[in-house]
């Protein structure tokens, strides 16, 4: 029996899969759909640059969660020293630390920038007003992961910050509501290993999971409305 | 009015141009897109050994969903371009440059990497949050802490929120006192434009007072004078 050319494999895969679904019709129309000139302007960029940003923060955070240790039970707690140990022992650690650190700085200086355009062109008006909810969603959700990153490092910087951010984030003046978001962030009296695991799992778990939905109804919005108009 | 009019509504609806002669392809439950003519596209069709690549580019857009009505479907062919590969393959680009750029910075900018010493309750620091909220943290010391953090904070994450609506609202009676002959003015946001880089200006005025440090005082209205961080 002859061996069938790799081409004929390929052409007889595409025909099942069309036989079931228009898919070649499906590919045409999200690669060959048009877009209108004036969205090749720089500024139409910024929101590309964010998703990229992610992206990157998704794949470098998966690679420093190998070796990352969220227990801050002694001194010097593991976490602080697993930290050590991706910087210094592992095999490019500071490169994947480093690019996590710093894309997560220009994430946030993009995020502004795209919020920028969107305010200068006006995007925000209908049909776009769900859309520009979730996108200011998911400032907050970044903003929250760049908090609750700045913890896991357990060292005095990281440690004091956060002390303070929970006093101000704490500091409402009904008593009972304040001593529940208190408890709520720090797990116990003070910022501790309770602390840690918490922020830990909301940086890892719930705002990473969060922020990829929240992507995903963006990016579905955007391709149902299209593009906005230019300045 | 006609099925085709009805998919005129919308953004882009008064650029309408006459319906051109090119390949529409029907997609599920609406009229269609003018799309790139076949002999206008690369020549990788169904048999080409890159099929796949173009399959996995596309299979974003698809699952984003069915693409509704857009701008580029009412404008002249002069006027827009293909997604791909026109309009895609800056992205590629982009990301190589962005990589090496943080590469770069995580290789040469040390500095902000190093760890202190391992956290520990019992020692004496004075804490600084990141630059991100270090504006905060600076604003925070204008006034009255509940006010300036909970009460004006939970104000401008309600306004950022609801801003789209209170444009709708407002902005035709801002436009009519200054004499602005529509609203919205098409293409142009100056007002809500300017308003959100002057909050940027604001932060990054904040942000270098906190960081002239605090030797760096400057009187207040309010527990003045007020330093650095």
């Amino acid at each position: 029996m002859a061996i069938p050319h790799p081409r004929d494999v390929q052409l007889a895969a595409v025909r099942w899969l069309d036989e079931r679904y228009p898919f070649t019709k499906a590919v045409d129309e999200a690669l060959y759909q048009r877009v209108p000139n004036f969205a090749n302007a720089f500024y139409y960029c910024f929101g590309g640059m964010v998703f990229i940003l992610i992206v990157f923060q998704l794949l470098t955070g998966v690679l420093l969660a190998l070796y990352y240790v969220p227990d801050a039970s002694s001194n010097p707690a593991p976490a602080y020293q697993s930290v050590n140990f991706i910087q210094n022992q592992v095999f490019l650690g500071w490169l994947i630390r480093g690019v996590h650190f710093w894309a997560a700085n220009l994430l946030i200086i993009m995020v502004l920038l795209h919020m920028a355009r969107v305010y200068w062109t006006g995007s925000y008006r209908a049909p776009r007003e769900l859309n520009w909810i979730v996108g200011v969603t998911m400032l907050f959700i970044i903003l929250a992961l760049a908090l609750t990153g700045y913890l896991l490092p357990w060292d005095t910087k990281a440690y004091f910050a956060t002390e303070v951010t929970i006093k101000i984030t704490a500091g409402i003046p009904i008593g009972p509501v304040s001593a529940f978001i208190k408890e709520l962030l720090q797990g116990g009296p003070v910022v501790g290993p309770p602390t840690l695991q918490r922020f830990f799992t909301l940086h890892v778990f719930v705002l990473p999971a969060l922020i990829v939905l929240l992507m995903y109804v963006h990016f579905r919005f955007i391709r149902a409305h299209g593009i906005s108009e230019p300045l | 009015m006609s099925e085709k009019d009805s998919l005129k509504e919308g953004p882009g609806a008064a650029t309408a141009a006459p319906p051109k002669e090119i390949e529409i392809i029907e997609l599920d439950g609406h009229g269609g897109h003018t799309l790139e003519p076949q002999w206008k596209r690369l020549p990788i069709g169904p048999d080409h050994i890159l099929y796949p690549v173009l399959i996995g580019l596309a299979m974003f857009p698809i699952l984003m969903g069915d693409a509704g009505h857009h701008l580029a479907d009412d404008m002249p062919d002069d006027e827009t371009h293909p997604f791909f590969p026109d309009h895609f393959w800056p992205y590629p680009i982009i990301a190589v440059v962005m990589l090496i750029a943080v590469g770069l910075l995580a290789w040469f900018v040390q500095k902000n990497l190093q760890l202190e010493a391992s956290a520990d309750p019992r020692a004496v620091s004075i804490p600084r949050p990141d630059w991100y909220f270090l504006f905060l943290f600076q604003f925070l010391k204008l006034g009255n802490e509940f006010i300036f953090s909970i009460g004006i904070g939970t104000v401008v994450i309600i306004l950022l929120l609801i801003f789209p609506f209170l444009d709708q609202a407002l902005g035709r009676k801002v436009a009519v006192r200054l004499g602005w002959k529509s609203w919205p003015v098409p293409g142009r946001n100056i007002i809500t434009g300017t308003i959100f880089v002057g909050a940027l200006v604001i932060i990054a005025l904040l942000e270098l007072w906190a960081l002239a440090g605090p030797g760096f005082c400057l009187p207040w209205f309010v527990n003045s004078p007020v330093c650095g961080a």
